[in-house]
This record gives C-alpha cells, structure tokens and sequence, in this order.
C-alpha cells in the first residue's frame, strides 16, 4: 500500500516535473498505439461491413480467424511479425525491426481482427431490412455505408475502444519487435517491465497510473460520444 | 405507369423458381398480387421494385427497365417495418431527403401523409419503439408521403389489430388514389385483396395462373386449383369438375344444383343457417323463413346461379 501510494506520488511529480524521458515515453505510446488504432479501423471497419452482409463460400472459417484473432495473444502476434521483419526476415530488407513502425505493425494485427469481430457484431445487430430500404429509397452505395455506419456507430465506437484497448495495454508484441530501446522504442508498457526488473518499483508503478490515466481519458472520451450519442 | 414482366426467371433457394413468360399491370389500377405462402408473390414485387435482378428476362416500369426507375419512381413499403433510430418524424424526412424532397416542401408533405395515415401524434414518437401496428401504419406513411407514381405494398394491414385494420381497409383505396397513381400490392387475404384490389394476379408456386379483373377472375376462375385457393368449392359432376362459390348457394332449386350434406342448424335469432359439408369443403347457407329444419346428417339440395366447369 505504501509503495502504491508512492508510485502515485512520483507519477504526479515525474509528470510536474516533465521528465523529458518520460515525456517521450507517454507520446510515443500515443503515437504507436493511436496510429495503429487508426489503421486497424481503416482497414477493419470496412472488412467488417463486408464479412457482415455478404455471403460467400468460406465466410464462416473467416470468421472462425476473426474472433480467434480476437483473442490472439500479443505475444504470438509480435512473434509473427517478428519473422516477417527480422534481418533474413521475408521484409528484413526493408530494416524496419526494433522501429516504431515495427511496433505499429504489430499492434495493427492486434487490433485489427478486435475492430473487425466488434464491427461484424454491430453491423449484424441492425435490422436486417435496412439495406433494402435504403436501396428502395435510391440511396447510393456509398450513402447506404454511411447511413449503416452511423446507425452502427455505437457498436463501431465500442470497436475502437476495444482495438485501442488491446494495443495501448500489449508488452509482448512491442517488446518483441520494438526491442525496448531506450529513447527510440521503449513506450509505457515496455518500461514498466524493465523499471519493475530494476527493482525500480516505484517508478514503475508511476507509469502504470500515467498508462491507466491515459486509457481512462481516451475510453471517456469515446463513451462520452457512445452515449451522447445513444440517447 | 403501366409495368410488365417479360419472360422473366429467377431461380431462389430451396428450388423456388418463378417463371412469368409475360405479365402487363396496367397503370391507374390497384393490382393485388394473391396466392398461398411462398407462391412467389414477394419476390415478384422485389423484382418490380428493383431489389432483385432476373436471371433472365426483364421488368420494365413506364417503358424504362425496372432497375434503373425503381429507386426514384417507386415507393416500397416493406412488411417488415424497418426504422432508422431517432423519431418517426426524421426516418420520413430521410426517405424523402433520399428523394431530393428536403426543407417546407418535405415538412407539409410528411403533415400530409401523417395525417391521412392518422400517425400524426406518433411524428416525435422514437421510431424504433413504435407497436407493430403503429409501425405498419408509419411505414404506410413513408411510402405514401414519397408520392411514387408506382407503390408497392407488401401485406400492407398484417400486423394490424381488427379495429384498425378495418378502418384502413376502407381508407386505403381513397388514400392510394390520393397519393398515388399504381398501386401493385401482394397478399394472402382474398377478402382484403377484393376490398382493395380492381385486378388480381394469381401466383402458385412461382408461376402466374390467372390474371385479370378482380371481379372476372373471381367469377371465371381458370383451373380447379385456382378456383379453390379463390374459395370455390370442387363438385363432381357428369361434365367434369365443377367449381360453385358457396357465396352464391341458396336453399332451393336453379341451373346449378348441389346436395349438402346436413351437419346442424344454427338459429341466430334473426336467421337461421345451415351448417354442412359438400365433399371435404364445410358450407354455411342461410335457410329461409318458414323452410322446415333439416335433420342433421340428411342431404339438403342447394343450388346456384352459376358455376364453372372444367373438363
């Protein structure tokens, strides 16, 4: 309880105090997991759409992948991208490892399938002769995506939560392909786990508040607009 | 807008197939589209309203193909209805807003159809918390208010409760001639589809079996099956089968004579009715004053003016 208390007391003074180390910490955090948010939408958003309303042959297999990579350990996920990006890696041309965007690319195979499974849910979820209504009334394509999006937007919201959720809070993957450089690629839950092997408990506890705060500012944030929204 | 579906086919799921060589609806009527479950009456009016694609054949709508008029010429009311979240008021003004209908000139057109479908005070209602009957008459109402040239209506009083269904019943003929100019509409109520319709379509298992007006169609039916899903009974008799609309039987004797077979005697007061059966179909016919009661189980001679044979 007192090195809680502790922890608590350094994070308020390492944040007035604006460690510079810190401070790249947090926004680098922000930066790998937001970007690798952004993208995971961009691209399971619309994955989503289709796997939710089209009918194909193997549809139930690409979901049985979706909501197992739901629950796909970040771990696994670093060391598959670790493979691919690695020095005699498939990509290790392109000398990403131990970056970033290494990083990025990691947690977008996190988030992704999370963004995905949440968006399938949300989409199914609407009643199901919308689709026809719209076309009946001449909407076109592109306004028939907005309208079901905007009338899915609250499961869509709960799936950016989730995928960012997933991403902000993963060590495994980040550690895995990152390396935990110190300045370059360590970011808040990395240097959790190399302050805590230091016997730096509680700096260590001082980043794990400044992570929750975080992930408590950006999910209020998002539930804010979910139930503005809802009512 | 006149409509014709030539030599059209589209096979579905389960092996349903309609096939419909050529069927005209001519403009300015109300054509009710009759049949049992899964006689293909639904899938027909997708295909006039441009949600579904022939495999083969065509739709054409006032002399252009379905697929392209559908979406700016024809109003579709689902028998499902489906709403948008948020209240009546904004899911009609976004059909509308769908149409380029926005700002006064869509605000007195919802007033309007708001009105004349009596969901006035459900306007600020949440859509999505609308009765199944309030939702019925509120999807009435959004198609009504998009004055389409052409409107469908699929089982348009289904899930409406007896009060209210009897009441639109009466308003919908005036209500289509307001706001529209052809009404196509499918059901499996021959009692609503005479109320409403002046054409019938007869559609059993993805084919057309009889096409005309309402009342020729009822009278003349083409085939026995036909003739019994339009409420005819089946008699045989030494030309043929014979089929007599127990609404035209009367005790006593005429061109066409019948024997019933007596089951009871119902005395209602004011009249009395005798309950039999003629074959398999059961039969009600008013017994006239002063008529002696016929003992259950006796045979009864009823007649009618007319019937149909079929060689």
């Amino acid at each position: 309880m007192t090195e809680l208390a502790s922890g608590f007391v350094e994070a308020i003074q390492l944040l007035l105090h604006r460690d510079p180390e810190v401070e790249g910490v947090v926004v680098r955090t922000l930066l790998v997991s937001g970007f690798a948010t952004l993208l995971a939408m961009a691209i399971g958003v619309p994955l989503g759409f289709v796997l939710a309303r089209k009918r194909f042959p193997g549809r139930t297999v690409v979901l049985g992948v979706v909501n197992t990579g739901m629950g796909m350990p970040p771990v696994v996920a670093g060391l598959f991208v670790w493979l691919l990006l690695v020095r005699n890696g498939p990509f290790g041309s392109m000398e990403l490892i131990y970056t970033t965007r290494a990083m990025v690319i990691a947690q977008l195979f996190i988030a992704t399938p999370m963004v995905m499974g949440f968006t399938v849910a949300s989409i199914q979820a609407l009643p199901p002769g919308l689709p026809d209504l719209l076309r009946s009334l001449g909407a076109s394509r592109a306004r028939t995506l907005w309208l079901l999006a905007r009338e899915a937007r609250l499961g869509l919201l709960a799936a950016v939560m989730a995928g960012f959720g997933a991403v902000i809070s993963e060590v495994g993957a980040s550690m895995m392909v990152g390396g935990n450089l110190r300045g370059q690629t360590r970011i808040l839950t990395t240097a959790i786990v190399t302050e805590t092997s230091r016997g730096q408990t509680e700096r260590a506890i001082a980043l794990g508040l400044i992570l929750l705060a975080i992930a408590f500012v950006v999910n209020l944030f998002l539930t804010r607009s979910q139930q503005a929204r809802a009512t | 807008m006149d409509v014709l579906v030539d030599a059209v086919d589209l096979a579905r799921e389960r092996g349903f197939r309609l096939r419909i060589p050529r069927l005209g609806i001519p403009g300015g009527r109300v054509t009710a589209l009759f049949g049992p479950n899964g006689a293909g009456k639904t899938t027909l009016l997708r295909l006039v309203g441009g949600l579904e694609t022939p495999s083969a054949g065509r739709v054409v709508i006032g002399g252009r193909d379905a697929g392209e008029t559908a979406r700016r010429r024809v109003g579709y009311a689902f028998q499902e209805a489906v709403f948008f979240s948020g209240s009546v008021r904004r899911n009609l003004e976004l059909a509308l807003d769908l149409r380029g209908v926005r700002g006064r000139d869509a605000e007195a057109r919802i007033e309007e159809a708001a009105d004349a479908t009596g969901t006035t005070a459900l306007l600020d209602a949440d859509a999505r918390r609308l009765s199944g009957g309030e939702g019925q008459r509120v999807n009435l109402a959004r198609t009504l208010a998009l004055r389409a040239p052409l409107t469908l209506l699929d089982e348009p009083l289904a899930q409406l409760d007896g009060a209210t269904r009897l009441r639109l019943l009466d308003d919908l003929p005036d209500l289509l001639g307001r706001f529209t100019e052809t009404t196509i509409l499918v059901t499996h109520d021959l009692a609503e589809a005479s109320r409403l319709a002046d054409r019938l379509v007869v559609l059993v298992a993805g084919q057309v079996r009889a096409d005309g007006g309402m009342a020729e169609v009822l009278r003349r039916p083409p085939d026995p099956e036909v003739a019994e899903l339009l409420g005819h009974i089946l008699v045989a008799s030494p030309a043929g089968t014979m089929a007599v609309h127990p609404k035209r039987l009367r005790v006593g004797d005429g061109p066409v004579r019948v024997d019933l077979t007596v089951r009871r005697v119902l005395d209602l007061g004011h009249e009395r009715e005798v309950v039999g059966s003629i074959g398999d179909a059961r039969v009600t016919v008013a017994l006239p004053g002063g008529y002696p009661e016929p003992a259950p189980g006796t045979t009864l001679t009823v007649a009618a003016d007319e019937a149909v044979t079929f060689a």
